[in-house]
């Protein structure tokens, strides 16, 4: 990596026991299970953390985050969001957190250093039924999603390609006697 | 004379919904008369389920759903349900596996508190408007007359207060938004002097950094940034951690968070509390638990550095120890099924919603009882059980604050108390860390790297999981059957201190605590939240999703 070049961060977040809550986190799960990324790309399951995503936030010049957002459009839409828009996103309203996103960009910037941000989101279907896994709609739209961002990062100076053997996402175990 | 928190003569209701700078959603509904709360309901607005996911899952998966309860206490519940597997298995963890589940721990109490003091609490004590009007000057002398190490000047004061006009002309007033000094008139309950506003909001903004190297800290030895994911049912995997310049960095970040606690946290607590000292006076509870926390031990609950106990009544010269047998959760004031108690393992979760007005159900939470009794949890009732029981650290940490603050040690029972038990919690978890620290570099350097034990999973088997978080008594129960969780429960600290009456009627603590509370701008009720913040509520994983009944859902609406 060199000093001219971008470092960005792609951010999944949101709540994964909530059906398409966990829009954000699941792609970002599967970009990091199938895709090797370049030196200035890091991938990250925020979940629904706040100030403590200051750290890698302030450690990047660009925040692609992924999210479920609430635009108007039918569920599995995709929209990006910059400036205003992001309080469109479901971590950046006033959420049920002690912190939002939004705050928490306020904060680094307060602090010293805010990055960029962009969103890459999808309406979700259903963010309220306490479920694991996401609805049938997100999935079908889950490739699209996914493609987005990957422009997204291309557009910002990195790069990707596909895995030669995509790494499971499914948690590691301990070994079990 | 010292200013005092102003009175009024204000009769009628108040509501505070939500309470913001929380995790989660809670109400207060008070009634006031002649200028105090005479009534109190403490409403928690989100169903809790997590249990009915959990059904028929691998118990070791069990910490990966848990830790998505909550955003802010992930690795609290990961512990803790890895713990509750640990119990039911009957696995002994090697030592290492202890010290470092215990690192990470004593990681996030430093990090939580600081969060909690600066950025959640301090907005309650301390006027960011009034710090506008402070001498620079001025502002640097006293702050620098609090600590030895510290050495702040005027310029720096100066540059905080361009930066917070800056803020507050751009309008992202974001951070600061429904905090309640905000308005055209003054709010007379608060009343700092400028320079200590104007202090407390560059420290505001230095633990904003502070906060980041602790968080960092705790990822070091957590494995997976940002979600830990290093304890397994048996011990830890986190080996990466055990090499020298893994620990090196993990103490460089660790030591400068713990000076910052000494340097500043502390001494602005006590400096913050010196001109409130009449809170000293309001926002007591009668009765404590704690589970303790920094086992030697897993599987001895007295080894933990922090003892487990129950006070009841104030009385310090009880401490009885903690059975869990005597632990019950009521519903007969909550958004549940029926009115029958039951022990965790037996608990069941049967939501019924009535309505948001309803005085008699009135909350998604359900409500702890000890032996019958409503107890206040988190660092005062840890700080409470160890002072009483003469643990030598904490009394030293007690007696200490006691005496800059001349007041005996009836203060502690009191919001005052509360904060500056938080304070004291943190300062004596951090001054024993480099003692954890020095233990498994002791361990590693003789050969010992040991983090995990086998085990094997038994067909039918119950277990337990006590965890002493930041905000108290966490315990998570399992019952498993062929193999798989057949009932799982957590019992959440802020369940036990801002959980609803219970079926014989009495108090949860946060109620009983804003009893008496006075309130001078009913439109402003900044006591209330000195109160409720007070407890560190996080009742994110207490209670969930967001009723459609309720007709709130409008705070999800496309803006």
């Amino acid at each position: 990596m060199t000093d001219s070049q971008k470092r960005i961060l792609v951010l999944g977040v949101g709540n994964i026991l909530f059906t398409d809550e966990g829009i954000g986190v699941s792609a970002a799960d599967q970009i990091m299970s199938r895709y090797e990324l370049s030196d200035n790309v890091t991938v990250m399951d925020g979940g629904t953390l706040g100030t403590r995503l200051m750290d890698p936030m302030m450690n990047c010049d660009l925040v692609i985050v992924i999210d479920a957002v609430l635009g108007d459009g039918p569920a599995g839409s995709i929209y990006r969001l910059t400036g205003e828009d992001l309080r469109k996103s479901l971590a950046f309203k006033d959420s049920m957190h002690q912190t939002d996103l939004v705050d928490t960009l306020i904060m680094c910037e307060i602090v010293g250093t805010r990055p960029e941000a962009v969103i890459i989101g999808m309406e979700p279907l259903d963010y309220h039924t306490l479920n694991v896994g996401i609805s049938d709609v997100a999935k079908e739209r889950q490739e699209a999603l996914i493609g987005f961002v990957l422009e997204e990062v291309v557009k910002a100076g990195g790069s990707y390609s596909l895995k030669a053997n995509p790494s499971s996402i499914t948690q590691e175990r301990e070994p079990c006697a | 004379m010292a200013p005092k928190t102003p009175q009024s003569n204000f009769s009628g209701p108040v509501v505070v919904d939500p309470v913001t700078r929380i995790e989660g959603h809670l109400r207060i509904d008070a009634t006031v008369e002649n200028g105090k709360i005479v009534d109190v309901r403490s409403s928690s607005q989100l169903f809790r389920g997590l249990e009915i996911i959990l059904k028929g899952r691998d118990p070791r998966d069990a910490q990966h759903f848990t830790q998505r309860a909550c955003g802010v206490c992930t690795y609290v519940h990961a512990l803790c349900s890895t713990r509750a597997v640990d119990n039911a298995v009957k696995v002994k963890i090697p030592k290492n596996a202890t010290i470092m589940r215990n690192l990470v721990m004593g990681s996030q109490y430093l990090h939580d508190h600081l969060v909690h003091f600066y950025h959640l609490h301090a907005l309650d004590w301390v006027n960011v408007a009034n710090a506008l009007q402070a001498d620079p000057v001025k502002t640097a002398a006293l702050s620098n007359s609090l600590s030895p190490n510290r050495k702040e000047t005027a310029d720096q004061f100066k540059a905080v207060q361009t930066k917070v006009k800056a803020l507050v002309d751009s309008g992202k007033l974001g951070i600061f938004t429904n905090a309640y000094f905000l308005g055209e008139k003054k709010n007379e309950a608060y009343y700092l002097p400028a320079e200590a506003d104007l202090m407390a909001v560059k420290h505001y903004l230095d633990a904003l950094h502070m906060q980041v190297k602790a968080a960092r800290a705790m990822a070091i030895f957590g494995a997976k940034n940002p979600h830990t994911q290093f304890t397994v049912v048996g011990g830890v995997t986190n080996y990466d951690a055990l090499k020298p310049d893994r620990i090196a960095e993990y103490k460089a970040l660790t030591d400068e968070v713990i000076a910052f606690i000494k340097d500043f946290y502390i001494p602005d607590l006590l400096a913050v509390a010196s001109f409130y000292k009449d809170w000293a006076g309001i926002g007591g509870t009668s009765n404590f638990i704690s589970f303790g926390e920094f086992p030697t031990d897993e599987y001895n609950l007295d080894s933990r550095f922090f003892a487990p106990g129950v006070i009841m009544k104030r009385d310090l010269a009880k401490v009885a120890s903690m059975d869990q047998k005597k632990i019950e959760e009521h519903v007969k004031h909550s958004w549940y099924v029926g009115d029958k108690a039951h022990h965790p393992y037996n608990g069941v979760t049967e939501p019924k919603y009535t309505k948001l007005e309803d005085k008699d159900r009135y909350s998604w939470m359900k409500a702890p009882r000890y032996n019958g009794e409503a107890c206040e949890t988190g660092p005062l009732a840890t700080v409470l059980v160890a002072f009483a029981k003469g643990h030598k650290p904490t009394v030293d940490a007690v007696k200490f604050v006691l005496n800059y603050l001349k007041v005996d040690a009836s203060a502690l029972f009191s919001t005052l108390g509360r904060t500056a038990a938080r304070g004291i919690e943190c300062l004596v978890t951090a001054n024993q860390m480099q003692v954890w620290l020095d233990a498994l570099v002791g361990n590693v350097k003789g050969g010992d790297t040991e983090l995990y034990t086998p085990w094997k999973m038994p067909n039918e088997a119950e277990g337990v999981g006590f965890v002493q978080a930041p905000r108290g008594a966490l315990s998570h129960w399992i019952k498993i059957k062929k193999g798989k969780i057949e009932n799982f429960q957590l019992v959440v600290p802020s369940t036990w201190s801002l959980g609803p009456r219970c079926a014989a009627g009495k108090l949860g603590p946060v109620e009983e605590a804003l009893m008496g509370t006075p309130i001078f701008d009913p439109h402003r009720p900044v006591e209330i939240l000195r109160t409720v913040h007070s407890f560190d509520p996080c009742i994110a994983c207490g209670v969930h999703v967001l009723d459609a009944k309720t007709g709130k859902t409008s705070s999800f609406k496309v803006l």
